[in-house]
């Protein structure tokens, strides 16, 4: 363990690092950082990737205090196997995100007779509203915004339903009475549009 | 969804980015997806979008969040390259309070020092063909102790810090109000001579305690050591004291911390 060693690399990376882009190559630096054991720089990181995993954690779970659990859990993961980062691979933002809604749906599913309790009350939910509420903030919130707003509806709703409740393709398609099938497809449509809109292509 | 194949995988992937699929689904399409570059390609395109989708929502963690997890992430040894075939059986899964399981101070599990404790006076009794009472006594202390450091360390108010030793050397202490105790270790700490030890305190308007000697460990940590009873106003002092310790410190503060 390295407590206060290489704070001052950790410093330096936390003030390169631009708050609002989070995929930028500033993470990616810190999680290599994170990778020797630099808790100056895991502590930087934990600011600039934190938001976003509990927010998540949060929308798929729903329960504060388990969405607490798991987004520790998260953190902790991020900190053991930072060296298995590869930044040819992708941004680091989305090896964390993809880390934190994976450990999200695991933790929902593993409580199945919940998860289909939420399923029936999900109609009365509206996801898609519940982030449309939580982003006027942020020019990055803006656009996801605008680019879910360029989607057909079902694809729309196909991803609102998937990412932020953490619901199957298959329970995607029993909520909205269309052929699995259909909703497969729709799901890696819109994500391709998604992609392009949003400008994160590789 | 039984059986996956031809252009059926490919449609899999937005689905897949998503975590929109069950687990055996999952792992069908990850053994697809090992002999498929395009579609490793597409996966990772697609996951910056989902990325978006989630920092969408970012929202201010609770209080004491940070502080918790950096507190275990002092605590939890790290995987390496090297390791990480050997260790994935072991660590693969981590479970909520679990990370105690793989809390780590360098060379030697926190938790696991009162064992290790025990082992030695265990390794100690078979050596001397003995197991009187003393040792069964040191035994039961070493168990009791890891038991208080680990309530401490899983405390959901644990907060961790850091203080620098005067003469060399940094001490990390994790603390929990709810259990009105610390663990402390210190690292780098300057050599004494035999006749000496570093004693630590507790110092405040209720009075002065010692807290105990600092049991030398490996790699230049000292084992954790707990501190219980703390009370308002409390100060965390280190002295170097006679190897024996004294009863009040006699020499300067190398370190003190507002508990």
């Amino acid at each position: 363990m390295e407590v206060t060693g290489g704070s001052e690399r950790g410093n330096r990376a936390r003030q390169a690092a631009d708050p609002d882009a989070g995929t930028g190559p500033d993470l990616a630096a810190q999680l290599s950082l994170v990778a020797r054991g630099d808790a100056a720089a895991f502590d930087a990181l934990f600011e600039q990737v934190g938001p976003s995993v509990f927010g998540t954690v949060r929308r798929v779970i729903r329960d504060p205090a388990q969405s607490e659990e798991v987004t520790q859990d998260v953190l902790l993961e991020v900190w053991r196997t930072a060296f298995k980062f590869d930044p040819a691979r992708g941004s680091a933002m989305a090896w964390v995100m993809t880390l934190a809604h994976r450990r999200a749906v695991d933790r929902v599913r593993s409580v199945q007779k919940q998860a289909e309790r939420e399923l029936r009350t999900a109609t009365a939910e509206i996801p898609y509203d519940d982030v449309i509420e939580a982003v006027e903030s942020s020019l990055d919130r803006e656009r996801v915004r605008r680019c879910l707003n360029s989607l057909t509806e079902l694809q729309r709703e196909s991803v609102t339903l998937a990412y932020y409740n953490g619901y199957t393709y298959g329970q995607v398609a029993s909520l909205l009475g269309v052929p699995a099938g259909t909703v497969k497809t729709r799901m890696r449509d819109a994500l391709i549009r998604l992609r392009d809109c949003l400008g994160v292509a590789e | 969804m039984s059986r996956i194949r031809g252009r059926d995988e490919h449609t899999l992937a937005g689905a897949y980015a998503m975590d929109a699929i069950s687990a055996a689904d999952r792992d069908r399409f990850e053994r697809h997806l090992a002999g498929c570059q395009e579609c490793t390609e597409e996966i990772a395109s697609l996951r910056e979008a989902t990325a978006r989708l989630g920092a969408a929502t970012a929202v201010t963690p609770p209080a004491g969040l940070k502080e918790r997890v950096l507190a275990a992430a002092a605590m939890t040894r790290q995987q390496v390259p090297d390791a990480a075939a050997a260790d994935s059986p072991v660590r693969a899964r981590m479970r909520p309070g679990s990370w105690l399981r793989s809390l780590a101070w360098p060379g030697r599990l926190a938790v696991a020092a009162g064992a290790v404790a025990a082992v030695a006076v265990l390794g100690i009794a078979v050596v001397f063909g003995v197991a009187n009472g003393d040792m069964r006594q040191q035994l039961d202390r070493a168990q009791a102790s890891s038991q208080q450091v680990a309530a401490v360390l899983t405390a959901q108010d644990a907060v961790m810090m850091n203080g620098v030793v005067a003469g060399g050397g940094t001490a990390t202490i994790v603390m929990s109000h709810s259990r009105d105790a610390l663990v402390f270790t210190a690292q780098g700490l300057r050599a004494l001579p035999s006749s000496a030890g570093y004693e630590l305190w507790l110092i405040g308007p209720s009075g002065d305690r010692p807290v105990g000697m600092l049991p030398t460990g490996s790699n230049g940590m000292t084992e954790p050591v707990i501190a219980s009873g703390l009370r308002a106003g409390d100060h965390l002092a280190l002295t170097a004291e006679p190897a024996g310790g004294t009863v009040r410190p006699t020499a300067p503060m190398m370190l003190d911390v507002a508990v």
